[in-house]
Protein backbone atom coordinates (compact mmCIF):
# COMPACT_ATOMS: atom_id res chain seq x y z
CA UNK A 1 0.00 0.00 0.00
CA UNK A 2 2.49 2.80 0.91
CA UNK A 3 4.29 1.56 -2.46
CA UNK A 4 1.30 2.78 -4.22
CA UNK A 5 0.90 6.02 -2.34
CA UNK A 6 4.03 6.57 -3.14
CA UNK A 7 3.99 6.22 -6.73
CA UNK A 8 0.44 8.39 -6.67
CA UNK A 9 2.37 10.84 -4.96
CA UNK A 10 5.14 11.03 -7.50
CA UNK A 11 2.28 11.37 -10.25
CA UNK A 12 0.99 13.97 -8.97
CA UNK A 13 4.43 15.79 -7.88
CA UNK A 14 5.11 15.11 -11.42
CA UNK A 15 1.65 16.87 -12.53
CA UNK A 16 2.30 19.39 -10.52
CA UNK A 17 5.62 20.15 -11.73
CA UNK A 18 4.63 20.14 -15.15
CA UNK A 19 1.92 22.61 -14.95
CA UNK A 20 4.04 25.31 -12.55
CA UNK A 21 7.05 25.17 -14.80
CA UNK A 22 7.57 26.34 -18.10
CA UNK A 23 9.55 28.91 -20.19
CA UNK A 24 7.06 31.51 -19.31
CA UNK A 25 6.70 32.87 -15.83
CA UNK A 26 3.23 32.10 -14.92
CA UNK A 27 2.90 33.80 -11.27
CA UNK A 28 1.08 31.32 -8.88
CA UNK A 29 -2.04 33.46 -8.29
CA UNK A 30 -2.59 33.62 -12.21
CA UNK A 31 -2.50 29.91 -13.13
CA UNK A 32 -5.87 28.98 -13.21
CA UNK A 33 -6.55 32.36 -15.26
CA UNK A 34 -3.57 31.86 -17.39
CA UNK A 35 -4.30 31.19 -21.59
CA UNK A 36 -0.32 29.34 -21.53
CA UNK A 37 -1.18 26.89 -18.65
CA UNK A 38 -4.91 26.00 -19.81
CA UNK A 39 -4.33 25.78 -23.73
CA UNK A 40 -0.49 24.61 -23.76
CA UNK A 41 0.86 23.28 -20.58
CA UNK A 42 -2.31 21.38 -18.80
CA UNK A 43 -3.03 19.73 -21.96
CA UNK A 44 0.28 19.13 -22.92
CA UNK A 45 1.42 17.20 -19.37
CA UNK A 46 -1.89 14.85 -19.50
CA UNK A 47 -0.51 13.85 -22.81
CA UNK A 48 2.97 12.94 -21.63
CA UNK A 49 1.00 11.17 -18.59
CA UNK A 50 -1.19 9.20 -21.00
CA UNK A 51 1.32 8.61 -23.60
CA UNK A 52 4.06 7.41 -20.97
CA UNK A 53 1.51 4.88 -19.81
CA UNK A 54 0.87 3.78 -22.80
CA UNK A 55 4.20 3.15 -23.84
CA UNK A 56 5.30 1.57 -20.58
CA UNK A 57 2.46 -0.97 -20.43
CA UNK A 58 2.95 -1.73 -23.88
CA UNK A 59 6.23 -2.44 -23.32
CA UNK A 60 5.45 -4.66 -20.31
CA UNK A 61 3.20 -6.78 -22.53
CA UNK A 62 5.79 -7.37 -24.84
CA UNK A 63 8.41 -7.84 -22.92
CA UNK A 64 5.91 -11.01 -21.07
CA UNK A 65 4.42 -12.06 -24.66
CA UNK A 66 8.33 -12.32 -26.48
CA UNK A 67 9.33 -13.44 -22.90
CA UNK A 68 12.54 -11.43 -23.69
CA UNK A 69 13.52 -8.63 -21.22
CA UNK A 70 14.94 -6.19 -24.35
CA UNK A 71 11.67 -5.94 -26.30
CA UNK A 72 10.22 -2.27 -26.05
CA UNK A 73 7.01 -1.03 -28.07
CA UNK A 74 9.23 -0.13 -31.12
CA UNK A 75 10.96 -3.51 -31.41
CA UNK A 76 8.51 -4.70 -33.35
CA UNK A 77 8.77 -2.48 -36.41
CA UNK A 78 6.22 0.27 -35.37
CA UNK A 79 8.86 3.04 -35.41
CA UNK A 80 9.81 1.94 -38.56
CA UNK A 81 5.98 2.09 -40.09
CA UNK A 82 5.27 4.93 -38.54
CA UNK A 83 8.27 7.02 -39.56
CA UNK A 84 7.55 6.11 -43.28
CA UNK A 85 4.28 7.34 -42.68
CA UNK A 86 5.20 10.30 -41.31
CA UNK A 87 7.86 10.75 -43.77
CA UNK A 88 5.43 10.01 -47.01
CA UNK A 89 3.62 12.53 -45.77
CA UNK A 90 5.81 15.46 -45.65
CA UNK A 91 7.62 14.22 -48.60
CA UNK A 92 4.18 14.36 -50.59
CA UNK A 93 3.06 17.41 -48.73
CA UNK A 94 0.10 16.29 -47.63
CA UNK A 95 -1.41 19.37 -45.57
CA UNK A 96 -3.81 19.59 -43.08
CA UNK A 97 -3.49 19.92 -39.14
CA UNK A 98 -3.58 16.11 -38.61
CA UNK A 99 -1.96 14.99 -41.63
CA UNK A 100 1.17 13.92 -39.81
CA UNK A 101 0.09 12.30 -37.12
CA UNK A 102 -3.05 9.98 -38.98
CA UNK A 103 -0.23 8.96 -41.46
CA UNK A 104 2.24 8.09 -39.17
CA UNK A 105 -0.70 5.96 -37.49
CA UNK A 106 -1.55 4.46 -40.36
CA UNK A 107 2.29 3.68 -40.96
CA UNK A 108 2.33 1.97 -37.74
CA UNK A 109 -0.88 -0.03 -38.34
CA UNK A 110 0.65 -1.10 -41.91
CA UNK A 111 3.57 -2.34 -40.19
CA UNK A 112 1.84 -4.22 -37.13
CA UNK A 113 -0.62 -5.56 -39.84
CA UNK A 114 2.91 -7.17 -41.68
CA UNK A 115 4.76 -8.57 -38.75
CA UNK A 116 1.70 -10.06 -37.54
CA UNK A 117 0.86 -11.78 -40.67
CA UNK A 118 5.17 -12.65 -41.41
CA UNK A 119 4.72 -13.72 -37.36
CA UNK A 120 2.25 -16.14 -38.06
CA UNK A 121 4.15 -19.50 -38.02
CA UNK A 122 2.89 -21.99 -41.30
CA UNK A 123 1.06 -19.43 -42.91
CA UNK A 124 -2.06 -17.93 -42.45
CA UNK A 125 -4.25 -20.81 -42.44
CA UNK A 126 -6.38 -22.25 -39.71
CA UNK A 127 -4.08 -23.71 -36.95
CA UNK A 128 -1.63 -21.15 -37.74
CA UNK A 129 0.41 -19.67 -34.46
CA UNK A 130 2.02 -16.88 -33.60
CA UNK A 131 5.64 -17.65 -32.79
CA UNK A 132 7.03 -14.88 -30.33
CA UNK A 133 10.54 -15.25 -31.96
CA UNK A 134 9.08 -15.45 -35.51
CA UNK A 135 7.50 -12.50 -34.48
CA UNK A 136 10.62 -10.62 -32.88
CA UNK A 137 12.55 -11.58 -36.41
CA UNK A 138 9.44 -9.92 -38.61
CA UNK A 139 9.47 -7.28 -36.41
CA UNK A 140 13.27 -6.18 -36.74
CA UNK A 141 13.17 -7.05 -40.41
CA UNK A 142 10.00 -4.87 -41.16
CA UNK A 143 11.31 -2.12 -39.07
CA UNK A 144 14.65 -2.55 -40.85
CA UNK A 145 12.77 -2.40 -44.12
CA UNK A 146 10.95 0.60 -43.46
CA UNK A 147 13.37 2.62 -42.53
CA UNK A 148 15.46 1.67 -46.05
CA UNK A 149 12.37 3.27 -47.25
CA UNK A 150 12.43 6.37 -45.50
CA UNK A 151 15.73 6.80 -45.70
CA UNK A 152 15.61 6.65 -49.42
CA UNK A 153 12.49 9.21 -49.37
CA UNK A 154 14.75 11.12 -47.43
CA UNK A 155 17.68 11.12 -49.42
CA UNK A 156 16.35 11.74 -52.17
CA UNK A 157 14.14 14.84 -50.76
CA UNK A 158 14.92 18.09 -50.08
CA UNK A 159 17.81 18.40 -47.09
CA UNK A 160 15.39 20.46 -44.66
CA UNK A 161 12.78 18.24 -45.23
CA UNK A 162 14.66 15.22 -43.84
CA UNK A 163 15.84 17.15 -41.28
CA UNK A 164 12.34 18.14 -39.89
CA UNK A 165 11.33 14.53 -40.28
CA UNK A 166 14.19 13.15 -38.38
CA UNK A 167 13.54 15.70 -35.70
CA UNK A 168 9.93 14.55 -35.43
CA UNK A 169 10.63 11.24 -35.67
CA UNK A 170 12.82 11.49 -31.89
CA UNK A 171 9.89 12.85 -30.34
CA UNK A 172 8.25 15.73 -28.62
CA UNK A 173 5.12 16.55 -27.36
CA UNK A 174 4.70 19.57 -28.84
CA UNK A 175 1.75 19.12 -30.73
CA UNK A 176 -0.03 18.49 -27.62
CA UNK A 177 -3.88 19.96 -27.41
CA UNK A 178 -7.23 19.25 -25.83
CA UNK A 179 -7.77 17.66 -28.88
CA UNK A 180 -5.38 15.11 -29.21
CA UNK A 181 -6.03 14.65 -25.19
CA UNK A 182 -9.56 13.53 -25.87
CA UNK A 183 -8.37 11.45 -28.85
CA UNK A 184 -5.81 9.64 -27.11
CA UNK A 185 -8.57 9.52 -23.35
CA UNK A 186 -11.00 7.88 -25.56
CA UNK A 187 -8.68 5.75 -27.46
CA UNK A 188 -6.40 3.73 -25.23
CA UNK A 189 -9.30 2.50 -22.97
CA UNK A 190 -9.93 -0.07 -25.15
CA UNK A 191 -6.24 -1.84 -25.41
CA UNK A 192 -5.46 -1.13 -21.62
CA UNK A 193 -8.73 -3.00 -20.40
CA UNK A 194 -7.81 -6.20 -23.06
CA UNK A 195 -4.46 -6.21 -21.34
CA UNK A 196 -5.43 -5.90 -18.07
CA UNK A 197 -7.73 -8.62 -18.60
CA UNK A 198 -4.80 -10.63 -19.98
CA UNK A 199 -2.94 -10.17 -16.64
CA UNK A 200 -3.52 -13.47 -15.30
CA UNK A 201 -2.85 -15.55 -18.21
CA UNK A 202 -0.02 -13.60 -19.32
CA UNK A 203 1.67 -14.79 -15.72
CA UNK A 204 1.01 -18.00 -16.41
CA UNK A 205 2.63 -17.48 -20.28
CA UNK A 206 6.06 -16.82 -18.32
CA UNK A 207 6.14 -20.12 -17.17
CA UNK A 208 6.49 -20.81 -20.90
CA UNK A 209 3.10 -21.48 -23.65
CA UNK A 210 2.76 -25.36 -22.56
CA UNK A 211 2.46 -24.85 -19.14
CA UNK A 212 0.29 -21.92 -19.84
CA UNK A 213 -1.35 -24.42 -21.67
CA UNK A 214 -1.89 -27.04 -18.38
CA UNK A 215 -2.94 -24.35 -16.34
CA UNK A 216 -5.67 -23.54 -18.40
CA UNK A 217 -4.68 -20.40 -20.33
CA UNK A 218 -6.07 -19.96 -24.08
CA UNK A 219 -2.58 -19.22 -25.51
CA UNK A 220 -2.79 -18.70 -28.88
CA UNK A 221 -5.87 -16.04 -28.92
CA UNK A 222 -3.86 -14.89 -25.42
CA UNK A 223 -0.77 -13.66 -27.75
CA UNK A 224 -2.70 -12.30 -30.78
CA UNK A 225 -4.77 -10.30 -28.31
CA UNK A 226 -2.13 -9.28 -26.65
CA UNK A 227 0.20 -8.49 -29.54
CA UNK A 228 -2.94 -6.32 -31.08
CA UNK A 229 -3.59 -4.42 -28.35
CA UNK A 230 -0.12 -3.53 -27.32
CA UNK A 231 1.07 -2.12 -31.04
CA UNK A 232 -2.47 -0.22 -30.97
CA UNK A 233 -1.51 1.81 -27.91
CA UNK A 234 2.18 2.09 -29.47
CA UNK A 235 0.53 3.14 -32.65
CA UNK A 236 -1.50 6.34 -31.04
CA UNK A 237 1.33 7.07 -28.97
CA UNK A 238 4.32 7.27 -31.92
CA UNK A 239 1.47 9.19 -33.89
CA UNK A 240 0.98 12.35 -31.53
CA UNK A 241 4.56 12.34 -30.36
CA UNK A 242 6.68 10.60 -32.22
CA UNK A 243 9.21 8.08 -31.38
CA UNK A 244 10.11 8.38 -27.31
CA UNK A 245 12.43 5.64 -26.12
CA UNK A 246 13.47 4.38 -23.32
CA UNK A 247 10.07 4.85 -21.56
CA UNK A 248 8.48 1.47 -22.40
CA UNK A 249 11.86 -0.33 -22.22
CA UNK A 250 12.77 0.81 -18.56
CA UNK A 251 9.45 1.47 -16.75
CA UNK A 252 8.55 -2.09 -16.68
CA UNK A 253 11.69 -3.42 -15.44
CA UNK A 254 11.49 -0.73 -12.95
CA UNK A 255 8.22 -1.87 -12.12
CA UNK A 256 9.23 -5.78 -11.62
CA UNK A 257 11.94 -4.79 -9.60
CA UNK A 258 9.17 -3.18 -6.86
CA UNK A 259 6.08 -4.67 -8.00
CA UNK A 260 7.17 -8.06 -8.95
CA UNK A 261 6.14 -10.36 -11.87
CA UNK A 262 2.27 -10.29 -11.56
CA UNK A 263 0.82 -8.44 -14.20
CA UNK A 264 -2.22 -7.33 -12.67
CA UNK A 265 0.04 -4.98 -10.68
CA UNK A 266 2.60 -4.48 -12.68
CA UNK A 267 0.24 -2.86 -15.40
CA UNK A 268 -1.02 -0.01 -13.28
CA UNK A 269 2.22 0.53 -11.81
CA UNK A 270 4.07 0.48 -15.34
CA UNK A 271 1.32 2.85 -16.48
CA UNK A 272 1.69 5.42 -13.47
CA UNK A 273 5.47 5.09 -13.57
CA UNK A 274 5.38 5.90 -17.34
CA UNK A 275 3.15 8.82 -17.34
CA UNK A 276 5.56 10.33 -14.24
CA UNK A 277 8.82 9.49 -16.23
CA UNK A 278 7.38 11.50 -19.54
CA UNK A 279 6.31 14.25 -17.38
CA UNK A 280 9.73 15.08 -15.63
CA UNK A 281 11.67 14.26 -18.50
CA UNK A 282 9.00 16.93 -20.72
CA UNK A 283 9.02 18.88 -18.48
CA UNK A 284 13.25 18.83 -18.23
CA UNK A 285 13.26 19.39 -21.90
CA UNK A 286 10.98 22.26 -21.92
CA UNK A 287 12.78 24.03 -19.15
CA UNK A 288 16.12 23.14 -19.17
CA UNK A 289 17.73 25.34 -22.14
CA UNK A 290 15.20 28.00 -22.59
CA UNK A 291 14.24 29.02 -24.73
CA UNK A 292 14.85 26.76 -26.82
CA UNK A 293 13.64 23.20 -26.55
CA UNK A 294 15.30 19.24 -26.45
CA UNK A 295 13.49 16.34 -28.15
CA UNK A 296 11.90 14.50 -24.99
CA UNK A 297 13.23 11.28 -26.19
CA UNK A 298 16.73 12.28 -25.01
CA UNK A 299 15.54 13.34 -21.71
CA UNK A 300 13.87 10.26 -21.41
CA UNK A 301 17.20 8.41 -22.22
CA UNK A 302 19.12 10.58 -19.72
CA UNK A 303 17.13 10.71 -16.95
CA UNK A 304 15.60 7.05 -17.01
CA UNK A 305 19.26 5.11 -17.95
CA UNK A 306 20.83 6.29 -14.38
CA UNK A 307 17.77 5.71 -12.68
CA UNK A 308 17.80 2.02 -14.00
CA UNK A 309 20.74 1.03 -13.34
CA UNK A 310 20.88 2.28 -9.88
CA UNK A 311 17.86 0.03 -9.39
CA UNK A 312 19.59 -2.66 -11.29
CA UNK A 313 22.24 -2.72 -8.33
CA UNK A 314 19.90 -2.77 -5.55
CA UNK A 315 18.19 -5.09 -6.99
CA UNK A 316 20.75 -7.30 -9.05
CA UNK A 317 19.13 -10.43 -10.80
CA UNK A 318 15.59 -9.24 -10.56
CA UNK A 319 15.28 -8.68 -14.26
CA UNK A 320 16.77 -11.69 -15.53
CA UNK A 321 13.12 -13.36 -15.67
CA UNK A 322 10.52 -10.91 -17.94
CA UNK B 1 9.48 26.88 -46.79
CA UNK B 2 11.17 23.46 -45.58
CA UNK B 3 13.43 23.43 -48.58
CA UNK B 4 15.15 26.52 -47.74
CA UNK B 5 16.46 26.58 -44.53
CA UNK B 6 19.33 24.74 -45.34
CA UNK B 7 21.23 27.25 -46.23
CA UNK B 8 20.79 29.26 -42.90
CA UNK B 9 22.26 25.87 -40.87
CA UNK B 10 25.64 26.82 -40.64
CA UNK B 11 27.33 30.07 -39.53
CA UNK B 12 30.81 29.23 -40.36
CA UNK B 13 33.37 31.85 -40.86
CA UNK B 14 33.13 33.90 -44.26
CA UNK B 15 36.34 33.35 -45.63
CA UNK B 16 36.10 31.78 -48.86
CA UNK B 17 39.35 29.22 -49.38
CA UNK B 18 40.98 28.16 -52.31
CA UNK B 19 42.14 25.25 -52.91
CA UNK B 20 44.34 26.19 -55.55
CA UNK B 21 45.50 29.47 -56.49
CA UNK B 22 42.64 31.17 -58.49
CA UNK B 23 43.16 30.46 -62.57
CA UNK B 24 44.29 33.30 -64.21
CA UNK B 25 42.01 33.04 -66.58
CA UNK B 26 38.66 33.05 -66.02
CA UNK B 27 36.66 29.81 -65.65
CA UNK B 28 34.34 28.96 -68.52
CA UNK B 29 33.11 25.59 -67.37
CA UNK B 30 31.43 25.95 -63.61
CA UNK B 31 29.56 23.66 -61.66
CA UNK B 32 27.45 25.41 -59.04
CA UNK B 33 27.08 23.36 -55.60
CA UNK B 34 24.41 25.11 -53.91
CA UNK B 35 21.69 27.71 -54.89
CA UNK B 36 22.89 30.89 -53.85
CA UNK B 37 25.87 30.62 -55.58
CA UNK B 38 24.23 29.46 -58.94
CA UNK B 39 21.50 32.56 -58.24
CA UNK B 40 24.80 34.55 -57.63
CA UNK B 41 26.59 33.34 -60.95
CA UNK B 42 23.62 34.19 -63.53
CA UNK B 43 23.39 37.72 -61.56
CA UNK B 44 27.32 38.48 -62.44
CA UNK B 45 25.95 37.85 -66.04
CA UNK B 46 28.29 34.40 -65.60
CA UNK B 47 25.04 32.18 -66.33
CA UNK B 48 26.38 30.65 -69.16
CA UNK B 49 29.25 30.01 -68.21
CA UNK B 50 27.41 27.03 -65.72
CA UNK B 51 27.17 23.59 -66.83
CA UNK B 52 26.10 22.05 -64.03
CA UNK B 53 23.48 22.81 -61.00
CA UNK B 54 22.11 21.36 -57.41
CA UNK B 55 18.76 19.87 -58.28
CA UNK B 56 17.73 22.97 -55.69
CA UNK B 57 18.84 25.43 -57.78
CA UNK B 58 15.90 26.42 -59.13
CA UNK B 59 16.59 30.05 -59.65
CA UNK B 60 16.62 32.37 -61.61
CA UNK B 61 14.50 30.16 -64.29
CA UNK B 62 17.18 30.00 -66.69
CA UNK B 63 19.32 27.93 -64.16
CA UNK B 64 16.61 25.05 -65.14
CA UNK B 65 18.06 25.15 -68.48
CA UNK B 66 21.70 24.28 -66.48
CA UNK B 67 22.17 20.26 -66.79
CA UNK B 68 21.56 18.58 -63.19
CA UNK B 69 24.06 16.93 -61.04
CA UNK B 70 22.37 16.42 -57.93
CA UNK B 71 22.90 16.85 -54.24
CA UNK B 72 24.81 19.83 -53.35
CA UNK B 73 26.05 18.34 -49.81
CA UNK B 74 27.86 15.35 -50.38
CA UNK B 75 27.81 15.53 -54.21
CA UNK B 76 27.98 13.46 -56.91
CA UNK B 77 31.38 13.61 -57.66
CA UNK B 78 31.15 11.29 -61.33
CA UNK B 79 28.27 13.22 -62.03
CA UNK B 80 30.40 17.08 -61.85
CA UNK B 81 33.70 14.89 -63.45
CA UNK B 82 31.30 14.35 -66.15
CA UNK B 83 30.70 17.92 -67.00
CA UNK B 84 34.13 18.39 -67.54
CA UNK B 85 34.08 21.75 -65.25
CA UNK B 86 37.40 23.75 -65.08
CA UNK B 87 35.66 25.27 -61.60
CA UNK B 88 33.39 23.84 -58.65
CA UNK B 89 31.43 26.11 -56.31
CA UNK B 90 30.81 24.08 -53.13
CA UNK B 91 28.95 25.05 -50.41
CA UNK B 92 30.95 25.79 -46.93
CA UNK B 93 29.82 22.89 -44.73
CA UNK B 94 32.14 19.96 -42.97
CA UNK B 95 30.13 17.52 -45.22
CA UNK B 96 31.94 19.15 -48.66
CA UNK B 97 35.53 18.89 -47.73
CA UNK B 98 35.84 15.40 -49.02
CA UNK B 99 34.64 16.38 -52.21
CA UNK B 100 36.87 19.36 -52.45
CA UNK B 101 39.65 16.34 -51.93
CA UNK B 102 38.38 14.24 -54.69
CA UNK B 103 37.98 17.20 -56.98
CA UNK B 104 41.83 18.07 -56.26
CA UNK B 105 43.21 14.62 -56.46
CA UNK B 106 40.79 14.62 -60.38
CA UNK B 107 42.54 18.15 -60.92
CA UNK B 108 39.52 20.27 -61.09
CA UNK B 109 39.57 23.70 -59.03
CA UNK B 110 37.10 24.20 -56.33
CA UNK B 111 35.71 26.88 -54.00
CA UNK B 112 34.24 26.65 -51.14
CA UNK B 113 32.07 29.63 -50.29
CA UNK B 114 30.55 30.65 -47.12
CA UNK B 115 26.48 31.31 -48.21
CA UNK B 116 24.96 31.63 -44.45
CA UNK B 117 24.79 35.49 -43.99
CA UNK B 118 24.43 38.50 -46.36
CA UNK B 119 28.23 39.75 -45.95
CA UNK B 120 29.07 36.03 -47.28
CA UNK B 121 27.43 37.29 -50.38
CA UNK B 122 29.03 40.50 -51.35
CA UNK B 123 32.48 38.50 -50.64
CA UNK B 124 31.12 35.36 -52.94
CA UNK B 125 30.22 37.97 -55.64
CA UNK B 126 33.74 39.70 -55.81
CA UNK B 127 35.64 35.87 -55.80
CA UNK B 128 33.55 34.67 -58.43
CA UNK B 129 33.38 38.31 -60.13
CA UNK B 130 37.03 37.55 -60.29
CA UNK B 131 36.93 34.29 -61.28
CA UNK B 132 34.26 34.49 -64.19
CA UNK B 133 36.45 37.59 -65.60
CA UNK B 134 33.25 39.72 -64.16
CA UNK B 135 35.08 42.19 -61.83
CA UNK B 136 33.14 44.95 -62.40
CA UNK B 137 29.67 42.86 -61.70
CA UNK B 138 31.11 41.08 -58.70
CA UNK B 139 32.11 44.89 -57.34
CA UNK B 140 28.59 46.32 -58.03
CA UNK B 141 26.51 43.21 -56.25
CA UNK B 142 29.24 43.45 -53.49
CA UNK B 143 28.62 47.32 -53.16
CA UNK B 144 24.89 47.40 -53.06
CA UNK B 145 25.29 44.38 -50.31
CA UNK B 146 27.95 46.25 -47.96
CA UNK B 147 25.73 49.74 -48.55
CA UNK B 148 22.87 47.98 -47.34
CA UNK B 149 24.61 46.81 -44.27
CA UNK B 150 26.58 50.00 -43.78
CA UNK B 151 23.06 51.59 -42.92
CA UNK B 152 22.17 52.56 -39.44
CA UNK B 153 18.90 49.95 -39.08
CA UNK B 154 15.67 52.09 -38.79
CA UNK B 155 13.83 51.82 -35.34
CA UNK B 156 11.67 48.83 -35.56
CA UNK B 157 8.22 49.27 -36.06
CA UNK B 158 6.89 45.72 -35.36
CA UNK B 159 8.29 42.34 -33.54
CA UNK B 160 8.45 39.25 -35.52
CA UNK B 161 8.61 35.81 -35.33
CA UNK B 162 9.88 33.53 -38.41
CA UNK B 163 8.41 30.24 -37.72
CA UNK B 164 9.80 27.74 -40.56
CA UNK B 165 8.67 24.48 -38.91
CA UNK B 166 5.35 23.38 -36.67
CA UNK B 167 6.80 19.63 -35.19
CA UNK B 168 8.87 20.55 -33.68
CA UNK B 169 7.94 24.25 -33.30
CA UNK B 170 11.57 26.13 -34.93
CA UNK B 171 11.86 29.66 -35.77
CA UNK B 172 15.15 31.71 -37.33
CA UNK B 173 17.67 33.24 -34.34
CA UNK B 174 20.42 35.44 -34.88
CA UNK B 175 22.60 33.29 -36.80
CA UNK B 176 20.63 33.73 -40.14
CA UNK B 177 20.25 35.54 -42.40
CA UNK B 178 16.73 36.29 -42.17
CA UNK B 179 17.38 37.84 -39.36
CA UNK B 180 19.41 40.47 -40.92
CA UNK B 181 16.88 40.82 -43.65
CA UNK B 182 14.50 41.56 -40.90
CA UNK B 183 16.42 44.00 -38.81
CA UNK B 184 17.14 46.16 -41.63
CA UNK B 185 13.60 46.01 -42.84
CA UNK B 186 12.51 47.25 -39.20
CA UNK B 187 11.10 44.39 -38.11
CA UNK B 188 12.88 43.45 -34.58
CA UNK B 189 12.73 39.17 -34.08
CA UNK B 190 11.73 38.13 -30.83
CA UNK B 191 14.44 35.39 -31.05
CA UNK B 192 17.50 37.71 -32.29
CA UNK B 193 18.62 36.48 -28.69
CA UNK B 194 19.26 32.72 -30.03
CA UNK B 195 22.47 32.52 -31.33
CA UNK B 196 22.05 29.47 -33.87
CA UNK B 197 20.47 30.25 -37.25
CA UNK B 198 17.46 28.31 -35.98
CA UNK B 199 16.25 26.18 -33.01
CA UNK B 200 13.54 24.57 -31.75
CA UNK B 201 11.29 25.86 -29.00
CA UNK B 202 8.16 25.56 -27.34
CA UNK B 203 4.82 26.83 -28.46
CA UNK B 204 4.62 28.07 -24.64
CA UNK B 205 8.12 30.45 -25.54
CA UNK B 206 6.75 32.11 -28.91
CA UNK B 207 3.39 32.78 -27.37
CA UNK B 208 4.88 34.40 -24.17
CA UNK B 209 7.42 36.70 -26.57
CA UNK B 210 4.02 37.69 -28.00
CA UNK B 211 5.47 38.78 -31.84
CA UNK B 212 3.11 41.15 -33.54
CA UNK B 213 3.30 39.11 -36.66
CA UNK B 214 4.45 35.43 -38.16
CA UNK B 215 6.74 35.27 -40.76
CA UNK B 216 6.26 32.01 -43.18
CA UNK B 217 8.84 31.07 -45.80
CA UNK B 218 6.13 30.05 -48.21
CA UNK B 219 4.80 31.00 -52.20
CA UNK B 220 1.40 30.38 -51.59
CA UNK B 221 -0.93 32.96 -49.84
CA UNK B 222 -2.92 30.28 -47.89
CA UNK B 223 -2.09 30.26 -43.72
CA UNK B 224 0.04 27.96 -42.52
CA UNK B 225 -2.18 24.61 -41.73
CA UNK B 226 -0.95 24.64 -38.30
CA UNK B 227 -2.64 28.26 -37.73
CA UNK B 228 -6.27 26.31 -37.12
CA UNK B 229 -4.52 24.55 -34.56
CA UNK B 230 -6.06 25.22 -31.21
CA UNK B 231 -2.25 24.82 -29.20
CA UNK B 232 -0.90 27.49 -32.22
CA UNK B 233 -3.52 29.95 -31.28
CA UNK B 234 -2.29 30.92 -27.99
CA UNK B 235 -0.24 32.82 -29.76
CA UNK B 236 -1.87 36.11 -30.17
CA UNK B 237 -0.34 36.44 -33.58
CA UNK B 238 -1.67 33.12 -34.79
CA UNK B 239 -5.63 34.07 -33.61
CA UNK B 240 -5.47 37.41 -34.88
CA UNK B 241 -4.38 35.66 -38.77
CA UNK B 242 -1.14 38.27 -38.55
CA UNK B 243 0.88 36.40 -41.22
CA UNK B 244 3.52 37.30 -43.87
CA UNK B 245 4.12 34.99 -46.49
CA UNK B 246 8.01 35.61 -47.82
CA UNK B 247 8.10 34.28 -51.63
CA UNK B 248 10.71 31.67 -52.08
CA UNK B 249 12.66 33.23 -54.38
CA UNK B 250 13.37 36.20 -52.46
CA UNK B 251 13.89 35.39 -49.27
CA UNK B 252 14.72 31.33 -49.52
CA UNK B 253 18.58 32.30 -49.34
CA UNK B 254 21.04 34.79 -48.64
CA UNK B 255 21.21 36.44 -52.29
CA UNK B 256 21.98 39.22 -54.45
CA UNK B 257 18.66 40.85 -54.71
CA UNK B 258 18.64 41.32 -50.69
CA UNK B 259 18.24 45.00 -50.83
CA UNK B 260 14.45 43.93 -52.86
CA UNK B 261 13.88 41.56 -50.34
CA UNK B 262 14.71 44.18 -47.75
CA UNK B 263 11.86 46.77 -48.92
CA UNK B 264 9.52 44.18 -49.56
CA UNK B 265 9.62 43.34 -46.13
CA UNK B 266 9.35 46.46 -45.22
CA UNK B 267 6.24 47.24 -47.14
CA UNK B 268 4.23 44.37 -45.67
CA UNK B 269 5.48 45.47 -41.72
CA UNK B 270 4.06 48.93 -42.97
CA UNK B 271 0.76 47.84 -44.29
CA UNK B 272 0.59 45.42 -41.04
CA UNK B 273 1.32 48.66 -38.67
CA UNK B 274 -1.38 50.61 -40.51
CA UNK B 275 -4.33 47.32 -40.18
Amino acid sequence: MRRWLGLVALVVVALATAVLLGPAHVPLGELASSDIVRTLRVPRAILALLVGGSLAVAGASLQALVRNPLADPFLLGLSGGAGLGAVLAIALRLSGPWALPLAAFAGALGAMALVYRLGLAGGGGRGAQLDPRVLLLAGVAVGAFAGAITTAIVSLAEATDLRNAFLWLWGGLSGASWQTVLVVAVYIPVPLVVLYAAARPLDLLALGEEPATHLGADVEPLKRRVYVAASLLTAVAVAVSGVIGFVGLIVPHIARLVWGHRHRALFPAAFLGGGALLLFADTAARVAVAPRELPVGIVTALVGVPLFALLLRRWAGGVARP
Amino acid sequence: MRRLLLASLFAVACRPTADRPSAPSPAHRIVSLAPSSTELLFALGAGHQVVGRTTWCRYPPAALQVPDVGDGLNPNIEAIAARQPDLVVLYRSPMNETAAAQLRRLGIASVTLAQDRLEDIASAARDLGRRTGREAAGDSIAGAIEALLGKAPPAAIARLAFVVWDNPPMVIGAGSYLDQVATLAGGSNVFHDLGAASATVSIETIATRNPDVILVLSDSTALPSYSRRPEWRAIRAVREGRFIMLPADLFGRPSPTAPTAVAVLRRALEGLARR
